[in-house]
């Protein structure tokens, strides 16, 4: 299994959610963040005033796959959330050494 | 009348007098002339008054003959004075002139000291505030003799609420400034049994507080009300020996009248040290319940904050609740008063409100133009106001006052994110908002500056008010909100610029957060499309602030530090893209939106003139001005020639409004606003366009700081005219400025709001854009506009805003019609900084 750890931009939530789906990925965790990558924000200036946006507002949707799901879901990921601009964000891939299902306690395969 | 006749009558009248005044006198020698000894001889004096009034014969117009003060009380001792008010309902004429001696000399005859008052009825159609005291004794007002209609009519006209608040104002002053002389305490050993700290006057004075606040006030009080009255009693008893013994109006409970006042009040002991002991701590005994009752009057009843508006321990109460309930159009006050307090309504008052709600109509709560305008105040957002809204909300105020919102009461609409009720969500809204101007929260405080900056946050409140109230039915509700909500401000009469901000807030109140949350907001376009949509600051700001306190109202996690951050960066790119880039987008020949304004036109404007007007002006343009001020604007420029100037000047309100059409020349204008100020005028808002055939067209709104086009008749001629020399170059504005030089040319900042001057070749494709923030003064302008002139730069857009005490000024300028250098923006600003920090040489 492989944990999807995907940061993108806010407005592409429901883009990648509905990719997802497609693939009857239904699992997911979605957290508001804030960071930056080689954008590194940028300064604005309103009313005169120059200000730091070093932290962008990002999304995080996490999610866990079989292995041989992963190669397809990247892909609707990176296809949904890209819009060929600075900013789009990254998927990392990361192995998942065993689940646990809370409820029952049982092992997931 | 035959002398002997009235000698006749004189000598009987005097039996009779002497008579009432023995009885007395034996009752005081008997120790017995408390309350009802006192009483009885009012109503032996009553019963000589009316046979006097019998006596005195007739005259044309109906009299009363009024008791007043201590003798209306009936609190008449031996000595007292009697005060009388004669009352005519109608002119005094001779008739009334020869009854009134009638009446008066026989009494006069008598030796009793009469104070008395002539008044014709109408003179009561105005208070006299000027005279606490005469007030305060009509309080006490008891027909005696005469025509009784006339006493009730003088009732209806004297006692109403704001009568009554004005009387307890003074009451409340004159006994702190009776019982300052007494130093404060009512352990005197020599009291005075009328004035002195517990004495009768505080008796009385006890008993008025409770009937013009809240006549069972005494019986929540700290002394049993039969003590109360053998307080009373006891200091009548006293004050009628004193009135005995020295044989005239005299109140001082002196040592050696203690002693005569305790033998004859019948105080045991051997000796006479023993029974002043006890008549003295039977007097404090006395006393002491008399000013504890007083006090806790004064603590406790309701303070006078409006008409018929008391503050009490509860809450604000109306003081009288029969008046209240017959004028539903002093309710909405209540609330406003409890706010200014920082207190509640009171339960009593709310239960008032709600059982005669539904006698009446929306229109029955605001029914002048100055209700309405109280209405609109007491929207303003500040502490308080969600309550008070909720108060309304919850006697059935709210429903009533507004019928829209009453659609919504209780009204479930099911979704995934909402939390409450569609009522109790939107009034939420009102209290986030409420809340934002006064939070340190650390990603809050920059929406409380914006919030600080609005001009009319009550518009907000009332946006917000109705933004969902066309959630009653389950389709677009934005839309049907704005229906209603079009009913509301007919109803209120808003003016049409009110009118439209708010229903412009209510239709588009999801567009903000549906481009911060679910477009990209890097994507200029998005920001451009959105701008669009916005038009202007004023509009931006108020969205933004909606969009903030309708999410977080949602549930209390809706908005995150994340969402907020993403509707801060949108709110900061639409600013500047409104502010800044508008000189890039400029009216097309053939656009969209043209066609309205063409077909709408008057007469004497052709399609091509308007067009020719417009086209080259910045998009922004259309945006600003209404229809008909674009039409005055088109035929200003018509046929302008060079060295002509075309003004008009008119007058909304308080505000101002000069829109001036010329061809473009240097210095331009820093000339008209060097002429505004050198007239005192204070420049509020405006904005300045050049088009590419070079026409100007400026349009300044400002304050007439000076009254000078008040005050003088040919003030507005005499303003143009000197426009006409100044900017046609006949005169010169320096020249005009030299007597104020002084405020306006040296004028330093005043250090609280720091000066920002900041230039950007980046945002705008044709322009250098320069930024200033500083704090407003007269001639600001002027000098900003002149440093700029004097660096060979041309003014080509300005937009002008001030904001509570900061001016906020954008200006694109260019120099031989390109940007600046860098080597030119740095010599510009530091030029500016030197001269708004009045340390230009």
């Amino acid at each position: 299994m492989k944990l999807l750890k995907s940061i993108i931009r806010p407005n592409k939530v429901d883009d990648v959610k509905d990719a997802l789906a497609k693939l009857n990925i239904a699992g997911m965790t979605v957290t508001e963040v804030r960071g930056h990558g080689k954008q590194k924000g940028h300064t604005a200036i309103y009313r005169g005033k120059e200000y730091n946006v070093s932290l962008l507002p990002k999304m995080e949707i996490e999610v866990v796959v079989p292995d041989a799901l992963a190669d397809n879901a990247i892909k609707a990921i990176v296809q949904a959330a890209r819009t060929g601009e600075i900013g789009d964000g990254r998927v990392f891939v990361l192995p998942v050494q065993e689940t646990y299902r809370i409820r029952t306690g049982e092992k997931e395969s | 009348m035959p002398l002997t006749q009235r000698g006749a009558q004189g000598s009987a009248l005097r039996a009779t007098f002497e008579a009432a005044r023995e009885e007395l006198r034996a009752d005081i020698r008997r120790g017995a002339a408390g309350r009802a000894g006192v009483e009885r001889y009012s109503e032996r004096v009553d019963a000589l008054l009316r046979q006097l009034f019998v006596d005195a014969g007739n005259c044309d117009v109906p009299v009363a003959v009024i008791a007043l003060g201590g003798y209306g009380r009936r609190h008449l001792c031996l000595h007292s004075d009697i005060d009388l008010l004669l009352l005519f309902d109608g002119a005094i004429g001779p008739a009334e002139e020869r009854f009134v001696n009638a009446y008066l000399t026989p009494l006069w005859d008598l030796g009793v000291v009469v104070g008395h008052q002539v008044r014709e009825l109408r003179e009561f159609d105005r208070l006299e505030a000027d005279n606490p005291e005469f007030l305060l004794a009509l309080l006490d007002a008891r027909p005696v003799a005469g025509a009784r209609p006339v006493f009730d009519k003088l009732g209806v006209q004297f006692h109403i609420a704001t009568t009554h608040a004005s009387i307890l104002r003074s009451l409340l002053q004159l006994i702190g400034e009776r019982h300052a002389q007494f130093n404060d305490t009512l352990y005197q050993l020599e009291p005075d049994v009328k004035e002195a700290p517990g004495a009768l006057r505080d008796l009385t004075a006890t008993r008025t507080i409770a009937m013009l606040t809240d006549p069972l006030l005494l019986r929540r009080g700290p002394a049993d009300p039969a003590r109360f009255e053998a307080a009373e009693d006891f200091l009548l008893k006293v004050r009628s020996v004193l009135h005995l013994e020295g044989g005239r109006n005299h109140n001082v409970l002196s040592h050696e009248l203690q002693e005569r006042t305790a033998e004859i009040l019948g105080y045991p002991g051997a000796e006479a040290r023993q029974r002043v002991e006890r008549l003295m701590s039977d007097y404090f005994r006395h006393a002491r319940i008399v000013n504890r009752s007083l006090e806790w009057a004064r603590k406790t009843a309701p303070v006078p904050v409006g008409p018929n508006l008391g503050l009490s321990r509860d809450g604000i109460r109306f003081m009288d609740p029969v008046y209240a309930a017959r004028n539903p159009s002093t309710w909405i006050g209540a609330f406003d008063a409890a706010i200014a307090a920082e207190t509640t309504v009171s339960e009593e008052a709310l239960s008032c409100i709600q059982q005669h709600v539904d006698r009446y109509r929306a229109d029955d709560f605001f029914p002048e133009e100055a209700d309405r305008t109280a209405l609109l105040r007491f929207l303003k957002p500040r502490t308080g106001l969600y309550a008070r809204l909720s108060e309304m909300h919850d006697c059935g105020l709210l429903g009533r006052v507004f019928p829209e919102f009453q659609a919504i009461s209780w009204r479930v609409v099911r979704d995934f994110y909402h939390k409450y009720t569609v009522d109790e969500h939107t009034l939420l809204t009102i209290r986030n908002l409420e809340r934002l101007t006064t939070t340190e929260a650390l990603h809050r405080v920059r929406f409380r500056s914006v919030l600080a900056d609005l001009p009319a946050p009550e518009l907000l409140v009332l946006a917000l008010l109705f933004h969902d109230v066309g959630k009653w039915r389950d389709d677009d509700h934005a839309l049907e909100s704005v229906r209603m909500a079009e009913e509301v401000l007919e109803r209120l009469q808003v003016t049409a610029d009110q009118r439209d901000m708010v229903l412009f807030l209510i239709r588009h109140h999801l567009k903000m957060s549906l481009a911060a949350f679910r477009r990209d907001t890097e994507d200029p376009e998005i920001v451009r499309q959105f701008a669009a949509l916005i038009g202007t600051e004023e509009r931006l700001k108020m969205l933004c602030l909606m969009t903030v306190v309708d999410v977080e109202a949602v549930s209390p996690d809706t908005l995150t530090p994340w969402k907020a951050e993403l509707l801060w960066r949108l709110y900061v790119d639409t600013y500047n893209h409104l502010t800044q880039r508008y000189g890039d987008e400029l009216i097309e020949r053939n656009q969209a939106g043209l066609n309205e304004l063409l077909a709408g036109r008057p007469q004497d404007l052709s399609p091509t003139e308007i067009i020719g007007f417009l086209e080259g002006l910045p998009q922004r343009y259309l945006q600003l001005f209404s229809s008909d001020a674009i039409y005055r604007h088109v035929r200003l420029a018509r046929d302008i020639r060079p060295d002509e100037v075309h003004l008009s000047l008119e007058q909304k309100a308080s505000v101002w409004t000069l829109a001036v059409a010329t061809l473009d020349r240097p210095f331009l204008f820093s000339n008209i606003c060097g002429v505004l100020s050198s007239f005192g005028m204070n420049i509020l808002r405006g904005h300045a366009f050049t088009n590419p055939n070079g026409l100007v067209l400026d349009v300044f709104e400002f304050t007439d700081e000076e009254r000078f086009l008040d005050l003088n008749p040919d003030a507005q001629t005499q303003v143009l005219r000197v426009l006409q020399d100044v900017v046609s170059g006949r005169s010169d504005v320096v020249a005009r400025l030299k007597g104020r030089e002084e405020s306006i040319l040296q004028t330093r900042s005043q250090g609280r709001i720091p000066t920002v001057v900041h230039t950007d070749n980046g945002v705008s494709s044709r322009y250098t854009i320069l930024d200033i923030v500083t704090p407003n003064a007269l001639g600001l302008l002027y000098r900003v506009s002149r440093v700029i002139s004097q660096h060979g730069c041309d003014v080509d857009l300005v937009l002008i805003a001030t904001e509570g005490e900061r001016a906020i000024d954008v200006f694109h300028i260019t120099k031989a019609g390109a940007k600046l250098t860098e080597a030119e923006q740095q010599g510009l600003t530091a030029d500016l900084q030197r001269t708004l920090e009045g340390t230009a040489t």
